[in-house]
């Protein structure tokens, strides 16, 4: 770096007039204090603590919901004192919410819907279902289970209230009349029907 | 003989019968019922449109014809005695009189008929009871004589009952008390007595619990 001329100095520290200078040693002082103002007329990068305190001493004039709106969108440490055993707790639910099966929501029952419970008992087959009108006579629409493989099936269904004729499928082949309907009608082709009242659960 | 005439005049019925969309019937019979007995469905269900007479009867009873394999002809006899069933239902509920009856109500006394109940008793029953769904009085009466009551005393105790202000299904609730009584081992008549004394108070069958409701499923048969 160059050193300055000393009456330059003396100049910029108003010790001598500018005038004294020569031409050369003026135009010098001239460019320096051009600069000066250049960099006065600029912001000051400030420091970390600068800016701190300049942050602290601001003015809170923000509306609550501004505020809000500030503390909801900025970054914010959030520390949770847990024990671990209510840490594992949580998991177990969680857990278990997410992979127990639920088998479907639960239906909302309209005011014309009942329940009906088809249970049948027939040991060793590999499949049971239940076929009628509300099925348009297929099978594989309400398959009963046997969850613990003792030979009785079951499957719970809302219908509309009233009579519904049936039949179980056993094995997708033999067509067998619930022995436990105690009503019958003749199905037209040479077998009986067993015959269901559903009553509304309204009612 | 009669059925082939049912089917000839089904088949000779309008093809512009109003009220059913014959197209969407073909649709649901096309790749079920055999395609021999799909025309002559297709013409009993136009024909029973015509009449004014409910439909999906007739054509579910198609459709379980089909599903356990009977032959065409046995499919399209069972159609035509169907509705021939609920054209004596339709009948037997205009003549006891009131409003046109609805497709419920013709449906409902049709099949308690196919229950094994006479015309003329079914007739008595709906004119004893003008005010009430036909249904149930029907089928308590049917539940009772299935079990061996006797037409006449089955339909005083339904009657009667109706008369104490049970209503609708809580008439089937009358039939089942008796036939409890019956498996008690109470006689027909000390069966019947005994629910007489007790009328209008019968048990009423225990609502589905929660856990049931929703353990239920709702059938989709087009899924």
């Amino acid at each position: 770096m160059n050193e300055l001329d000393p009456r330059i100095h003396q100049v910029l520290d108003g010790e001598l007039p500018l005038e004294s200078l020569p031409p050369e040693l003026r135009a010098t002082v001239l460019r320096l204090e051009r600069a000066a103002g250049l960099l006065r007329a600029g912001e000051a990068p400030a420091s970390v603590a600068g800016r701190v305190l300049a942050e602290l001493r601001r003015p809170r004039t923000a509306t609550p919901g501004r505020r809000v709106l500030r503390w909801l969108t900025e970054r914010h440490a959030i520390t949770i004192a847990l024990r671990p055993i209510w840490s594992l707790a949580l998991a177990a639910v969680l857990a278990a919410v997410v992979l127990v099966p639920t088998h479907g929501t639960p239906p909302l029952l309209g005011a014309q819907e009942g329940i009906a419970q088809f249970v049948g008992h027939f040991p060793g087959a590999s499949s049971v279902d239940v076929v009628g009108p509300f099925t348009d006579w297929r099978s594989g629409v309400i398959p009963l289970r046997d969850d613990d493989h003792d030979g009785v099936w079951s499957a719970v269904v809302v219908l509309p209230a009233g009579a519904h004729e049936y039949m179980f499928v056993v094995d997708g082949e033999r067509w067998v009349a619930d022995p436990l309907a105690g009503r019958y009608v003749s199905d037209g082709f040479g077998r009986q029907n067993a015959l269901l009242i559903v009553r509304p659960v309204g009612r | 003989m009669r059925r082939l005439a049912l089917v000839l005049l089904a088949v000779a019925a309008p093809l512009g019968a109003q009220g059913v969309d014959g197209g969407s019937v073909r649709a649901r019979l096309v790749g079920r019922v055999p395609d021999m007995a799909i025309a002559a469905v297709d013409s009993l269900v136009r024909a029973a449109a015509a009449d004014d007479l409910p439909t999906e009867p007739l054509v579910q009873k198609a459709l379980e014809g089909a599903a356990k394999h009977a032959p065409p002809g046995r499919i399209v006899g069972a159609v035509a005695d169907h509705a021939d069933q609920l054209r004596q239902a339709r009948t037997l509920l205009s003549r006891a009189g009131g409003p046109p009856p609805t497709a419920g109500e013709i449906t409902s006394v049709a099949a308690a008929m196919v229950r094994g109940l006479p015309p003329p008793l079914a007739e008595r029953i709906v004119s004893a009871l003008p005010d009430e769904p036909p249904g149930p009085a029907l089928h308590a009466v049917a539940d009772l004589e299935g079990h061996g009551f006797s037409e006449d005393a089955a339909v005083d105790l339904i009657v009667a009952a109706a008369r104490v202000g049970l209503r609708g299904l809580r008439l089937l609730d009358v039939a089942t008390a008796a036939v409890h009584e019956l498996q008690r081992g109470a006689t027909h008549d000390s069966a019947l007595a005994t629910v007489r004394r007790a009328l209008p108070d019968v048990p009423s069958p225990p609502k589905p619990s929660p856990a049931q409701v929703n353990r239920a499923r709702r059938p989709r048969p087009g899924a």
